[in-house]
């Protein structure tokens, strides 16, 4: 990950500096990721968080889901999970003698989706589908999900036993990948001293619309991108595939995504276009879970995060300007 | 700029390097006392290194400045007094002569008078100069790391000398190429040290390096030194660069750099010299004559020693036929009284007196030093009754410089027939000290004698063959490019029979040894020529003006019956003595013709005599010259060297100021309007100031942390903002520029952070 102790705090549009607030009242010292979360719905991403358990994953997704007033849900997957149980289910009604659909809970707004990888490829299917179409098909019939959807999964990174580790080209469909980490001491005794009497959570109160987010959606996507910053994009991810230590690079669609990204980010902060710096500091959560490094690599307990960190190091920012070129 | 990465630590590699560029330095001041007239080099030596430390210690500017100050002072002090510097008294007699010193030097540097700059000065220039050397070597070697240049310059510097001085570089060379070689591994291994810790953090000291070095080193100058060399395979550069380079080797062991002029010391002749045209004397004549100064009888073997015999001219006064105790001749060779009017030149200082003919008699005359003027009464006269050399004192018993005086003569005018029949009947007093010849004169010398005169029976005749034996011979006359004889070499032997090339010294003492070989008893005269006539008085006398490249030297044989007359050996010269006979004057008609395309700038006086005397300009000379800068109007090299530091200096600092001096212009250019930039044009060109001032936009660098790191650098606010706009201009993709007047101070601002 990329420290950014030293950065000084990103200024950002007042709506969505009120909605991260609101987060913090709940989550203590984890502003970054509340954003980097933010970013990705604003983009229409998904996030995969890669912790251990008891770190405020879930407290923090709900924090999200209220103070946006939008449906939570929360699925465990349990290697017996079925992908009706995440999608839904028709159900013969005797009293209407009809078929009727039962929502799962993959339908709602924001969805935590806990220990994603305990559960059988199928249902990671199920889920993955509803992820990149936007849409769940049962029962030969396809039904679109709720806008906005938002899904955070989570993996425990260490106990693998029994596990399904997700393939490439699902991992693929997470805009970010990150962690959040332990608390600081001091942190963690604001942790303490906020659920001493009751949870936070339980009096958060929404601070903005769903429709005010749905605006945003598509606020977000007149975002200009200059032909250079594209160019930049893809010098990064061109360069992941030639690094000496990664076996498999990144994809055009982790162009896209850098790129849908950048414009979230950068709309966040109220610019109207992109900067390399938007790309820059969102690269690595962009880009670590899509390369897959070669044993070397392995070896040497080099981590994808290290590479791109590499690569962003030496890859030549466009600085001319369009007209004069 | 700001871009120091390090502080130069007090760490051994540093120290060492330094060390070893003072080693450098060093040689830069060895070979001075061969090729000026410094002595105790030492002294300047161990100024610099004081200097050196001084800067290696980082002394404040308080007190590393009084402390040089100081240094300069006792080397000073040490240069030019005996007392200990120590004492109250020598300490305020240095202090005295220094304040004293500056003033008239600044004085004569106001005025542009550099040649008149004393010896006391131009020390003090130069321990400046070291000291400031010193510091740019710290700067060259520890701060930039590059030595090359200066290696390259000393290089330059010891071939050069080399080539054209008498200066031997073949160590100096060794020692320069072992030194550099350490220099530039060293420093090359500090940079790769200095990347390492960049990088890795930690600096990588592998005595491998050390060992390598010193194995490499060892063994490229082994091979060098052991491995067979060719000959030189181009001729010698000296010849062809002399002329206009004006750079004279020196009289062998002397040491000085030569100036045509009358000196008091020929023990080593040989080697070119310079030209000076600085005045001598002015004088008022009916004919134009030998200007004797005074004659040396003892030759040995490398140059002339005389032995002086002086007795006061008590008899001047009356006036009467003997009044000085010298006569060159008899009264049978005498062709009459002359007087001569002289006006000494302000510029000289000479204390002897110069006559022509036989002086007689010197009924009027004044001197002068910085106290006192003295008229005729108050003067001595002593006449060396050996040489001739007559010297005046005040009545205090110092030497004075005469300032004019009246002299009369008789004019020579030899009989032919006497001479020829004159005989051999030397007295005894002339054959004792007239005949001598140094024990290793080399017999063909005396061979040569005897040949050329096989077929003479007389010793006139013998005397004019030698007289025109060279210019018969091919006999070169030149005054640059003229060899020093080697060590052991005889002056006489290495012109007759190995250069054939020289001028009136090697002529003149050439034809007094041969004499001499044959027995004739003949002394060497030196003095100077007519000079050039360059008015004519009222009653139809002539005003000739004599220069020190009118320096000349010439022979007197002795002849029974008649006395001491006079030959011009020299090939372009004229006898100025009358030889009454029924036949031809001889010499002038013979030589003038051969040496006219000789001479080097032929005047524009219209008859022979003319120019024969300007050929005796040109060629006059140098036995008699002095040790250089005393006397005169041209400058010598070292003058030439000092005063053209400045420039150099000033070169130097505009190169090394390039950068600054771009960025000046165009911060000026942009101030004033003459150059009207669009936003994005103003910024890229702040890039690349920056870029030349070390501030370079790195790979995987945005522009807004490019931005902040250029304003941590320079301790500005102006960049980030600067940096946001072009920001936008570049990735903004908006139609309508950002004005580049609302950026303008800011911009500046920037730059005078940057030349600040």
């Amino acid at each position: 990950m990329r420290k950014n102790e030293t950065e000084q705090e990103t200024v950002i549009r007042p709506q969505l500096r009120a909605l991260v607030d609101n987060v913090e009242k709940v989550v203590v010292g984890k502003r970054r990721e509340v954003e980097l979360s933010l970013i990705a719905i604003l983009s229409g991403g998904h996030v995969l968080l890669e912790d251990v358990p008891g770190v405020g994953k879930t407290m923090m997704v709900r924090a999200i889901a209220k103070s946006l007033g939008a449906e939570f849900k929360r699925i465990q997957f349990t290697p017996d999970l079925l992908p009706s149980d995440v999608t839904g289910v028709s159900i013969y009604n005797q009293k209407t003698m009809e078929f009727e659909f039962r929502r799962g809970p993959v339908m709602a707004n924001i969805v935590l989706a806990d220990e994603i990888n305990r559960t059988s490829p199928k249902t990671q299917a199920a889920l993955l589908e509803a992820l990149e179409e936007g849409s769940v098909t049962t029962d030969g019939e396809t039904r679109p999900l709720d806008k906005p959807f938002f899904v955070m999964a989570t993996q425990n990174p260490i106990e693998y036993g029994g596990t399904y580790p997700l393939p490439e080209a699902q991992l693929d469909r997470f805009l970010f990948k990150f962690r959040i980490g332990y608390p600081t001491k001091a942190e963690e005794l604001d942790v303490l001293r906020r659920v001493e009497k009751q949870h936070p959570i339980e009096s958060l109160a929404p601070v903005m619309a769903l429709e005010e987010l749905l605006r945003m959606q598509e606020e977000v996507k007149d975002v200009h991108v200059a032909d250079n910053v594209k160019q930049y994009i893809i010098s990064i991810v061109n360069a992941t595939r030639q690094h000496h230590h990664v076996y498999l690079g990144g994809s055009p669609r982790a162009s896209i995504a850098l790129m849908k990204a950048g414009q979230a980010y950068a709309y966040m902060q109220e610019r109207s276009y992109v900067i390399p710096d938007d790309i820059k500091y969102l690269a690595s959560f962009v880009l670590q879970h899509r390369i897959l490094l070669n044993s070397e690599a392995k070896l040497s307990e080099m981590e994808s995060s290290r590479i791109i960190f590499d690569i962003l190091e030496q890859v030549h920012i466009p600085a001319e300007n369009d007209k004069a070129q | 700029m700001n871009v120091k990465q390090r502080t130069p630590a007090a760490s051994l590699t540093h120290l060492i390097i330094y060390l070893l560029a003072f080693l450098l330095l060093w040689e830069w001041l060895r070979p001075i006392p061969v090729i000026t007239s410094t002595g105790q080099i030492g002294i300047f030596v161990l100024f610099t290194f004081a200097a050196s430390i001084c800067v290696y210690l980082h002394l404040p500017v308080w007190a590393g400045i009084p402390l040089l100050f100081a240094g300069s002072m006792y080397s000073l002090h040490q240069l030019f007094y005996a007392e200990s510097f120590f004492s109250a008294a020598g300490f305020m007699e240095t202090l005295r002569r220094f304040t004293n010193e500056i003033g008239v030097n600044t004085a004569m540097i106001a005025g542009g008078n550099f040649a008149g700059l004393t010896d006391y000065f131009r020390s003090f220039l130069l321990l400046l100069l070291l000291a400031l050397i010193s510091y740019l070597l710290y700067y060259w070697i520890l701060h930039t790391r590059r030595v090359f240049f200066f290696l390259f310059c000393t290089i330059v510097y010891i071939t050069v000398l080399d080539t054209f001085t008498l200066v031997d570089a073949s160590q100096a060379v060794v020692r320069i190429v072992v030194i550099g070689f350490f220099l530039l591994t060293l420093l090359h291994m500090l940079r790769v040290q200095d990347e390492d810790r960049r990088t890795s953090g930690r600096t990588v000291f592998s005595p491998a390096w050390m060992y390598t070095l010193l194995v490499m080193v060892t063994i490229a100058v082994a091979v060098a030194w052991a491995a067979p060399k060719p000959e030189p395979q181009w001729a010698d550069p000296v010849p062809a660069f002399r002329s206009f380079a004006g750079l004279e080797s020196s009289g062998g062991g002397g040491g000085t750099v030569q100036r045509i002029g009358y000196g008091e010391n020929d023990e080593q002749l040989g080697g070119g010299f310079v030209q000076d045209d600085g005045p001598v004397l002015e004088a008022v004549v009916d004919e134009p004559g030998y200007w004797r100064g005074e004659s040396k009888d003892i030759y040995t073997g490398s140059g002339w020693e005389a032995e002086r015999d002086y007795v006061p001219a008590e008899t001047v006064n009356e006036g009467g036929e003997e009044a000085v105790d010298f006569r060159l001749f008899n009264e049978s060779a005498s062709g009459g009284r002359g007087t001569a009017e002289i006006t000494m030149a302000e510029e000289t200082d000479f204390n002897l007196l110069f006559y022509q003919g036989s002086l007689v008699d010197v009924p009027e005359a004044s001197a002068a030093d910085d106290a006192a003027d003295w008229g005729r009464e108050d003067l001595q006269f002593y006449t060396d009754v050996i040489g001739g050399r007559t010297v005046v004192e005040s009545p205090e018993g110092e030497s004075v410089r005469l300032t004019d005086y009246r002299f009369e003569y008789d004019t020579p005018a030899y009989p032919e027939d006497v001479l020829r029949n004159a005989g051999a009947e030397d007295p005894e007093s002339v054959t004792d000290r007239y005949l001598q010849l140094p024990d290793d004169l080399p017999e063909r010398v005396v061979e040569l004698a005897e040949e050329i005169t096989a077929e003479t029976d007389n010793r006139y005749d013998a005397a004019k063959e030698i007289e025109q034996y060279f210019s018969a011979n091919g006999f070169e006359y030149e005054t640059s490019d003229v060899p020093v004889p080697e060590e052991g070499e005889d002056y006489v032997d290495q012109f007759l029979f190995e250069t054939q090339v020289g001028y009136c010294d090697n002529y003149s003492t050439s034809m007094a040894v041969m004499l001499r070989a044959l027995d004739i008893p003949t002394r060497w005269v030196k003095g100077f020529t007519a000079g050039e006539e360059v008015d004519q008085t009222d009653d139809g006398r002539s005003v000739y003006e004599v220069r020190n490249s009118n320096a000349h030297s010439w022979v007197e044989v002795y002849f029974p019956e008649v006395g001491w007359v006079t030959f011009e050996p020299t090939q372009g010269f004229t006898n100025y003595a009358e030889f009454e006979s029924e036949t031809e004057t001889p010499d002038v008609d013979t030589d003038s013709p051969d040496i006219e395309p000789e001479m080097p700038d032929v005047p524009e006086g219209d008859d022979v005599n003319d120019q024969l005397q300007e050929g005796t300009e040109e060629e006059s000379e140098d036995g008699l010259f002095g040790s250089g800068s005393g006397s005169g109007g041209g400058m010598t090299p070292w003058q030439l060297f000092l005063i053209s530091i400045p420039p150099v200096l000033l070169l130097i600092y505009l190169y090394r100021s390039q950068k600054r001096l771009q960025i000046t212009w165009y911060l000026t250019a942009y101030q004033r309007g003459w150059l009207k930039p669009t936003f994005s044009q103003g910024y890229r060109r702040l890039e690349w100031m920056l870029q030349k001032e070390g501030l370079q936009r790195r790979n995987g660098e945005t522009i807004r942390e490019f931005g902040e790191r250029v304003d941590r650098e320079l301790h500005t606010s102006a960049m980030k903002d600067l940096s946001a706009a072009y920001e936008k201009e570049v990735y903004g993709g908006s139609r309508e520029g950002v004005s580049w007047s609302t950026y303008q101070t800011q911009w500046e601002k920037i730059i005078r952070s940057l030349l600040a």
